[in-house]
């Protein structure tokens, strides 16, 4: 196969699961608690400097993931007691409070770390032949755990029993509590595990990015792009959404540029608001 | 830095006219209003928005030259006090806070870093009656009234830098990309210009949106199958940041080099040592630029902001050099009110520089440029071109 279309296919690829990744945490909230987190960027963004300064300490990059595992569980523990658990059911307040929260981060990080370009080094330089291209050893492996976590997440979803009672959870608060589910506790650890999910992508992405204060903002409107064609609360639809999104945008982009590339993404997601607002699959 | 070009080509003309009208009138008007006694300089710096990231490089630098100025006497025997104002803001609020400086401060001179959106509207604001100096490479073609650019142009980073990379690396064939706005084309329109020059071809050319959350994976693909000798990069900010970390990582710093015509001490930070391999910077100043006056700015800077002085820059160096353009200017047109002296004034005018003395001419300043090689996170000078022409042509 031609190599230059080799190298387009893995990018496509690669831009779909690592969206897939960015966005995880977002629908994992949004499905499970109606809570739409617009400070999801910020915990990537905490995620990526994490993995800054573990590089700054002279430690190994994998230490990062506990690191921002740690950070991001007990920032979004005290978020979800002080800002969010109040807000229950009231979407528009909780996307206002989660809106000045990501505010109240990027200048949080800003006054530690200033504006400043971060650059975070790959831990894993080279590349691999990849049917006689030459593809990035460290985009090619985020690309695998990125599929491996989106597939890990599915499986344990619909397997396991705490997936259970999330579940029932979402279908029906008033009466999985009634059978003894603890509702509260299980929102909490949800928020908690979107903001981890977000964490580790920050971490994972680090080394490609400029790693600044307002990193977390590149993210969150492709983010809600994902969930609109997607439909919110689904793993699926966010798997297709993931897809749609950054497949198109990297196909075009590839074969023509990224203006087009946007301009295609802010079409599709017009036409599905207009034509589709539940995306491609409403949660029943 | 220079962004978006403002829609506003009516509301500039009408400027550009009374600007004209008002560089002759208004010495009469404005003579009674402004205080004798201390200098009042405004500064439009980056205090917040995108390129905030230079504030503090700026700031220290401007007060680094106003402080030795002072130390020296001041401008004219008066002392400056410095007044400042968000170069970040919206053209809008800059173009008001420009009035209110020069209405109510009742400033003498305006000097601003910051993009070209705001430059216009600050122009536009105070029509030719405040003397207007601005500092930071930008894309030509600014000749209003009274408006004195110490800039870099286009002619002067492209033509030295791409005749010599086609001659000492023996670039045949040129990719050229960009975020989409003025100045990027601008830059290019040159580059494509000496690139013909040097018997070279552009086998490529494109432009991403500023201000977009670009990814870069589809540019440098689409740049390993054109495999062009050269790069030139006219991406500002973090895009550059992105670009040149995305191209190291598919592996083509081992077989095509890069220039980039804006990326200094911060950008180059952000970039990393294991991505800048290959890429060349050209530009009027480079920390690590080796003459004496250089030396003693730097020790200058230094000892002002010790212990812990902020990272220095270009886009720092040249509000350094523009304060002391500020000053040769009014001591040699005798004052700050009349315009028209002050425009006379300008040419040929000598004034100190960070990295020694520079001349204007045609409101544009000639001056010596470099080349850098990437060795790490600094930057090697390669080569330097002295008295390098800005190709623009303001009466």
């Amino acid at each position: 196969m031609d190599p230059i279309l080799t190298t387009n296919i893995l990018n496509v690829v690669y831009e779909v699961s690592t969206l897939a990744v960015v966005v995880l945490g977002l629908a994992v909230v949004f499905g499970l608690l109606g809570v739409m987190n617009l400070a999801h960027g910020e915990f990537v963004m905490i995620g990526a400097y994490c993995a800054f300064f573990v590089q700054a300490q002279n430690l190994p990059f994998l230490a990062a993931v506990p690191l921002a595992l740690l950070v991001c569980a007990v920032l979004g523990l005290v978020v979800e007691r002080l800002l969010v658990r109040p807000l229950y059911a009231r979407p528009f307040d909780t996307l206002l409070a989660t809106w000045g929260l990501s505010m109240l981060l990027r200048e949080a990080v800003e006054a530690v770390y200033g504006r400043a370009f971060r650059s975070v080094a790959t831990p894993l330089t080279g590349s691999v032949d990849v049917f006689g291209a030459d593809y990035p050893s460290y985009r090619l492996l985020l690309t695998v755990v990125s599929i491996a976590l989106v597939a890990g997440l599915v499986w344990w979803f619909v397997r396991s029993a705490t997936g259970r009672r999330i579940r029932a959870v979402v279908n029906n608060p008033e009466l999985a509590g009634s059978v003894g589910i603890p509702v509260t506790g299980l929102a909490r650890n949800t928020f908690v595990f979107g903001c981890c999910l977000a964490a580790l992508a920050g971490v994972m992405l680090a080394p490609l990015l400029p790693v600044n204060p307002t990193l977390g903002l590149d993210f969150i409107l492709k983010s809600f792009f994902v969930l609109v064609v997607g439909g919110l609360g689904s793993l699926v639809g966010l798997i297709s959404g993931s897809g749609v999104i950054g497949g198109v945008e990297s196909v075009v982009s590839a074969f023509l540029d990224r203006t087009y590339g946007y301009t295609t993404v802010l079409i599709i997601a017009i036409l599905f608001l207009w034509l589709r607002p539940n995306g491609l699959f409403p949660r029943t | 830095m220079t962004k978006i070009l403002n829609p506003i080509s009516r509301r500039r003309f009408v400027a550009g006219a009374v600007g004209t009208g008002a560089a002759v009138a208004a010495p009469a008007v404005l003579s009674g209003a402004r205080a004798a006694g201390e200098f009042k300089m405004a500064t439009f710096l980056a205090l917040s928005g995108p390129a905030s990231l230079f504030g503090p490089t700026q700031t220290a630098c401007g007060k680094l030259a106003v402080d030795q100025i002072n130390a020296a006497g001041g401008i004219g025997g008066r002392k400056v006090t410095v007044i400042p104002a968000d170069g970040g803001a919206t053209p809008a609020e800059a173009a008001k806070a420009a009035i209110r400086l020069m209405l109510r401060d009742k400033v003498d001179l305006v000097l601003g870093s910051h993009n070209s959106a705001v430059r216009e509207a600050i122009v536009a604001a105070l029509k030719g009656r405040v003397p207007y100096v601005y500092t930071p490479l930008y894309e030509g073609g600014e000749c209003n009234p009274n408006v004195y650019v110490t800039a870099d142009t286009p002619q002067q980073q492209v033509q030295p830098s791409i005749s010599w990379l086609a001659k000492t690396l023996g670039a045949k064939t040129y990719y050229l990309i960009g975020n989409d706005y003025v100045w990027p084309h601008k830059t290019n329109e040159q580059a494509k210009k000496y690139i013909a020059a040097a018997g070279g071809k552009v086998v490529g050319e494109e432009y991403l949106p500023l201000g977009a959350p670009n990814k870069f994976e589809d540019a440098v693909t689409r740049i390993k199958a054109k495999k062009p000798d050269l790069v030139v990069i006219t991406l500002v900010g973090g895009d550059n940041v992105n670009f040149n970390r995305t191209f190291a990582g598919f592996g083509l710093d081992k077989s095509i080099k890069r220039v980039s015509y804006l990326l200094e001490e911060l950008t180059l930070f952000g970039i990393g040592a294991e991505n800048s391999a290959g890429l060349y910077s050209a530009m009027s100043y480079f920390v690590n630029e080796k003459s004496e006056p250089n030396a003693k700015f730097k020790a200058g800077f230094a000892k002002a902001f010790a212990p812990k002085p902020p990272p220095l820059s270009m886009l720092g160096a040249d509000v350094y050099s523009g304060v002391y353009c500020a000053k040769a200017l009014v001591e040699k047109a005798g004052g700050t009110k009349d315009a028209g002296k002050l425009m006379a004034a300008a040419n040929n005018l000598q004034y100190r520089t960070a990295t020694g003395t520079a001349v204007m001419t045609n409101r544009h300043v000639v001056k010596d440029m470099y080349l850098a090689e990437c060795k790490g996170t600094s930057f090697d000078i390669v080569e330097s071109f002295k008295a390098v022409a800005h190709g623009q042509t303001c009466s």
